[in-house]
């Protein structure tokens, strides 16, 4: 059965991550009201790299996994209109690793996920853009995209 | 790479014990810049004794680091127990730092 399949992965990816995972990011799977463990459903979050604009925002990201995993990638969302030229209005990451018909490879862990949409926030594709607001005013006013950048990251403090 | 303290617990009394691996554990506290400590430490010892060693051999002061665990703050007074922590965790040690404080 191909949830099994799903659940299994899962749980040694959840394993490996608490042994071992980039500094400052977080990775847990969803605990639900009645203290169960929802494997399906991680709750992430992502520093923006040093030496950005992003610097200093530790950015909540959920990720979705479906029965189909890892056949077919995660879903990996911000929250509703996170600013940013490829994610959708939806928070929803545009990234060509984590769609099926473009570079998704069951073999992408959720540690290579996470950090490349870390490489990804400071490295936007203005050829594929997701959203028009951002999209808009980082090929047409950069320095004020920038300062949304930062503004943006101050919204999401660090946890200490 | 080291080994922390704590490891003189008297062999014999294991049999009225619980589980026996259910009394030490072993963490790793990884700093910002990928530096690896190990503490070898009982499930049900406060963390405080983890956090002074840490920052003693840091030669930083003890409020200068924040440990986190899941992306949670340790408390001084929590223990491995509480937080369901199992061999081979890894906890991140942050610097405290303030912007603009210039």
């Amino acid at each position: 059965m191909s949830g099994g399949i799903a659940r299994g992965r899962l749980a040694e990816e959840r394993k490996a991550w608490r042994k071992n995972h980039p500094h400052g990011f977080v990775a847990r799977p969803e605990t639900q009201p009645d203290g169960s463990v929802n494997l399906m459903t991680w709750h992430c979050t992502l520093p923006g790299k040093a030496g950005t604009d992003w610097e200093g925002g530790y950015f909540p990201l959920a990720i979705h996994f479906s029965e189909d995993y890892p056949s077919k990638p995660p879903k990996c969302k911000f929250p509703p209109n996170f600013f940013h030229p490829n994610v959708y209005p939806s928070g929803t990451v545009c990234l060509s690793i984590l769609n099926e018909d473009s570079g998704w490879r069951p073999a992408i862990t959720v540690k290579q996920i996470l950090i490349g949409i870390q490489e990804l926030l400071d490295a936007p594709n203005a050829a594929d853009p997701a959203q028009s607001d951002a999209y808009q005013m980082f090929i047409q006013d950069r320095d004020e995209y920038k300062r949304r950048v930062r503004q943006q990251a101050k919204l999401y403090p660090p946890p200490v | 790479m080291s080994q922390a303290e704590d490891a003189a617990t008297p062999q014999a009394e294991k049999q009225e014990q619980k589980p026996a691996e259910g009394v030490h554990i072993n963490v790793k506290v990884k700093s910002q810049d990928g530096n690896e400590v190990f503490f070898r430490i009982k499930k049900n010892t406060q963390f405080r004794k983890l956090m002074t060693a840490y920052c003693q051999r840091q030669s930083v002061e003890a409020d200068a680091i924040a440990f986190l665990f899941d992306g949670r703050r340790l408390r001084a007074d929590q223990t491995p127990e509480e937080l369901e922590m199992e061999d081979g965790d890894e906890i991140d040690a942050m610097l405290h730092q303030t912007g603009g404080a210039s």
